[in-house]
């Protein structure tokens, strides 16, 4: 990591014949990214794992796994998995589910899908809401930021978990009598709606401190003093500037938001059968972890190296568009 | 660290065998066990503490009153709460025999069986020496009223049968308690319930063949006014048995001592042999189990509260060094599906639902065998007088597993006999409201598998836990999970309840079906029926009646498995309360 760290001067010349002069912010981390091995590698496992929760349906039939399909033969007469290792065998790679034998491969894979189309969904709509509002904030100044920065010292201020699992029964219903598909549309949309209600603060604040800055700079008041419009300013001199900072922030709460997933899955305000999570395996391998230890193992390990591959590519990210952040200085 | 070493050579042992069958199983097979030497009194010696281990974060109560569950009915019965009249304290079915505690005998009737009195024997005393009186006694009965006060959650048969005018407090009676009664409210109790002298009368409003099975349950049991304290009094209740309560905290203990005051002639029930009992609450479940097989130390004397892990059964019961210290067997409860009649009023829908159940594959589900044995029946098979096994319906398969052809047939019938509930059970799907734990998880990926094969849609619908009975009081879905065990060794206490007419357990909807009003005839005519073995013939004839109506499905009769420290004695399953008789316990060595 030292290398990277000290990086920033020395990958500059190396990109090609175009001098750094020349380059977006944006074309410039990009080629700080490209030195960094270890986000290299974080990026990799993490594109592994988009492809095998894209193509989870396709793989699951060449592997000739059923995320679904019971397996009596798969598990003892105590409902436990036969056989060592928790039923691991030819038919089923990674295991049985202890007392119903459904494969945990495909679980696995299945479960992929639920929680990197939470984790992408719910950081997509932070990531608009805070974006903006942090520039409606910034640029406004005034009441309108006070009213905002307020807003989010109140929303910070919940209890958020709390209320998650407390409001998930009620407001699944409400959702589904304002027309959202029932069963488990309604319950993803209600895990997204109110991961995007507590988690827009943190953006919104930092996007608010960039443009604070930025607006005083040179370049924007040369566009205002041409008479550039607000959709000008924003679009065409705020947001170029401040996409260091929002891929940064994105990828490092994306792991975050995969993580709670599992988490609320956990605490019981999941999905419903016999729809696959991975919050769901843990919490249910738990009980099993004498009889079979590699049912909690492995859907752990799973989550862990996907967390670790998103927070290692966002340090390289970080490292390589914001060389001033705090990070470096460690 | 012997012992330990030798628990994992186990462990590794029963993983080879399960290995080497190829996963059709592994020898340790579930039958009735009955403690071994564990439930005899061997080397049995006076004294010592006794340990409870439990994961129970407390007690429900130990108001007597309000206390409703099986086990501690028996144990807090056993230990500071004597009755009327009580079980017989000994091992198999004789213990489900009714013998005379407080009382001289078991009740004298009257011939409407309208009246029931019962006379108090001489020398019975409380805590601090002084005498149980009649009085005490009526004043402990109106507690059970006291809706307002407490909470709705003891057994109500003394509202149900007393013969009190209905009235508008929770309880649907017009005397609320002895803590908000007025004068006149208090005079309607007193003439339901009277004393003279040593003798207390009981006036019920409807004819009760088994009322000295009715005070046999803690409701009925004496609370001195003075010591009283309202919803308080379950935090230390006043004893007139051989344990006292010495201090309650919950999370923490519970510590029953001896009761110096205790007056041995006067009670031909119990036989108390240790000094104290120690209830442990909120250990992690997996340590108690690692702790029982480990057996060193104070935990040669302790017993389990709640059981041995489903995970664990494979060790316990796969070794045969531990024959002398576990039991397995029924527990009295009875698992089922309740159906919504007035949503699912086809009778070839809901056969159908049945013929296409895996019954095997939920039981593995939840651990094999040892979790129990497919219901024939809704009365427990531990209730011997009132069980017989049923036929069930034509085309179920003995070993539990589905029969989809047969269920797919039905439902041709149903299209065509019932299309709107067809439509509602393949098309919409039928709700189906459970606890929302880990397991039923598991259940419902089994009941929407199965069904789904047969064409019938389940909408899997979990409710908290804690919260779920008192849901479907409101609002009932298409089919909903359940159990039930006997209050008394009479089906009166089942079949009524659970499908008739203001049963207490009844969300079946079933009163506009056809075939209710036969039922609830019957149902009447056995609760009067005097004679017990023509009682039992006609609850054995209502029990396959339900059967053939499927107005719920029967799961299985559910069994549970304990273990002991290996110095534990008299630990035998006391089949009224399908746990040990707590008070009699002793220690050995």
């Amino acid at each position: 990591m030292s290398d990277s760290a000290n990086a920033p001067e020395p990958p500059v010349p190396s990109v090609g014949a175009l001098s750094s002069e020349g380059l977006s912010p944006f074309r410039m981390g990009l080629a700080r990214v490209k030195q960094n091995r270890a986000a290299k590698a974080a990026f990799w496992v993490v594109s592994f794992y988009v492809f095998v929760a894209v193509f989870a349906p396709v793989l699951v039939r060449i592997l000739n796994i059923d995320p679904y399909a019971l397996d009596r033969e798969a598990i003892n007469d105590f409902g436990l998995p036969a056989g060592q290792l928790g039923g691991i065998s030819w038919d089923h790679p990674f295991g049985v589910e202890p007392g119903t034998g459904r494969d945990i491969l495909g679980r696995l894979m299945y479960g992929a899908r639920i929680s990197l189309l939470v984790g992408a969904i719910g950081t997509l709509l932070t990531t608009v809401v805070g974006v903006t509002l942090g520039i409606v904030a910034g640029l406004r100044r005034g009441f309108v930021d006070a009213l905002i920065g307020r807003l989010g010292d109140v929303t910070l201020a919940f209890p958020s978990l709390l209320l998650i699992i407390a409001l998930a029964n009620p407001m699944t219903q409400r959702l589904e009598s304002w027309g959202v598909p029932a069963g488990n549309t309604a319950r993803i949309t209600y895990i997204m709606a109110v991961l995007t209600l507590f988690g827009w603060v943190y953006m919104a604040r930092l996007v608010r401190g960039q443009v604070l800055s930025l607006r005083e700079r040179e370049f924007v008041e040369a566009a205002r003093s041409f008479g550039a419009g607000t959709g000008h300013l924003v679009f065409k001199q705020l947001l170029p500037n401040l996409w260091p900072q929002i891929i940064v922030f994105v990828s490092l709460s994306l792991p975050g938001y995969v993580a709670l997933e599992a988490t609320l899955s956990f605490l019981g305000v999941g999905l419903l059968a016999p729809a696959a999570s991975w919050g769901i395996m843990l919490g249910d391998s738990v009980r099993y972890y004498r009889a079979a230890p590699t049912y909690l193992f492995i859907p752990g390990v799973t989550l862990m190296v996907l967390v670790l591959a998103f927070n290692l590519l966002g340090d390289g990210l970080r490292d390589a568009f914001d060389p001033r952040s705090d990070r470096q200085q460690l | 660290m012997k012992v330990r070493s030798k628990v994992l050579a186990i462990v590794a042992l029963v993983g080879l065998v399960a290995g080497a069958c190829g996963g059709s199983g592994d020898g340790v097979q579930s039958g009735e066990e009955s403690g071994g030497l564990s439930a005899t009194l061997d080397g049995v010696k006076d004294g010592g503490t006794l340990y409870v281990l439990t994961s129970a974060e407390g007690a429900s109560t130990l108001d007597p009153q309000r206390v409703y569950t099986g086990a501690e009915l028996g144990a807090w019965g056993s230990t500071f709460a004597r009755t009327l009249t009580s079980y017989k304290p000994v091992a198999g079915k004789d213990g489900t025999s009714l013998v005379a505690d407080m009382a001289t005998d078991l009740g004298t009737a009257s011939d409407d069986l309208t009246t029931w009195s019962f006379t108090l024997r001489d020398g019975i005393t409380w805590e601090d020496g002084s005498e149980v009186t009649c009085a005490d006694v009526a004043y402990g009965v109106s507690r059970t009223f006291g809706s307002e006060v407490t909470a709705f959650d003891g057994p109500q048969y003394a509202v149900s049968y007393l013969d009190i005018p209905a009235g508008d407090y929770d309880t649907d009676s017009a005397y609320p308690g002895p803590w908000l009664a007025t004068e006149e409210e208090q005079a309607l109790f007193d003439e339901a319930v009277s004393c003279d002298g040593k003798t207390i009368t009981f006036n019920l409003k409807v004819p009760v063949a088994d009322f000295n099975f009715t005070v046999s349950l803690l409701a009925f049991a004496p609370v001195p006014e003075a010591q009283d304290t309202a919803d308080q009094y379950g935090l230390k209740p006043f004893s007139n048995g051989p344990f006292k309560v010495e201090t309650y905290e919950e999370g923490k203990e519970l510590v029953l001592v001896r009761n110096e005051n205790w007056n041995a002639e006067s009670d031909e029930v119990r036989a108390p042999k240790v000094d104290k009992i120690v209830w442990q609450f909120g250990l992690d479940e997996t340590v108690i189990d690692e702790r029982m097989l480990a057996d060193s130390g104070d935990d040669k004397n302790a017993i389990v509260y709640g059981g041995i892990l489903p995970v664990n059964l494979q060790t316990v019961f796969g070794d045969e060094s531990l024959k002398d210290r576990r039991t397995d067997g029924f527990d009295g409860f009875v698992t089922y599906t309740m159906l919504n009649i007035k949503t699912v009023s086809c009778l070839e829908v809901r056969q159908a639902i049945w013929l296409a159940l895996d019954r095997e594959a939920l039981r593995t589900a939840a651990g094999g065998p040892f979790t129990g044995e497919f219901a024939q029946s809704f009365v427990a098979p531990l209730l011997t007088t009132d069980y017989a096994p049923a036929k069930l319906l034509d085309g179920t398969k003995g070993d539990g597993t589905p029969n989809t052809k047969a269920a797919i047939a039905k439902m041709n019938e149903a299209k065509e006999k019932c299309p709107e509930v067809y439509a509602k059970a393949t098309e919409d799907g039928l709700r189906f409201d459970h606890p929302d734990t880990d397991t039923w998880k598991k259940y419902m990926a089994i009941w929407i598998d199965t069904l789904g094969a047969a064409g019938i849609k389940i909408n899997d619908n979990p409710i908290e836990q804690s919260k779920y009975y008192a849901t479907i009081n409101g609002d009932q879905g298409d089919l909903m999970s359940a159990g039930w065990a006997a209050d008394w060794a009479n089906a009166s206490t089942v079949l009524p309840e659970l499908f008739g007419k203001g049963g207490g357990f009844n969300y079946h909807n079933n009163e506009e079906d056809p075939a209710f009003a036969e039922f609830q005839t019957k149902a009447e005519e056995a609760k009067m029926e005097t004679d017990r073995a023509a009682q039992a013939k006609l609850w054995k004839e209502l029990n396959q009646y339900v059967i053939d109506q499927v107005w719920s499905i029967p799961g299985s009769a559910s069994k549970a498995q304990n273990i002991v420290g290996s110095n534990v004695r008299g630990a035998y399953q006391w089949l009224p309360f399908g746990w040990y008789n707590l008070g009699d316990l002793g220690l050995a060595g």
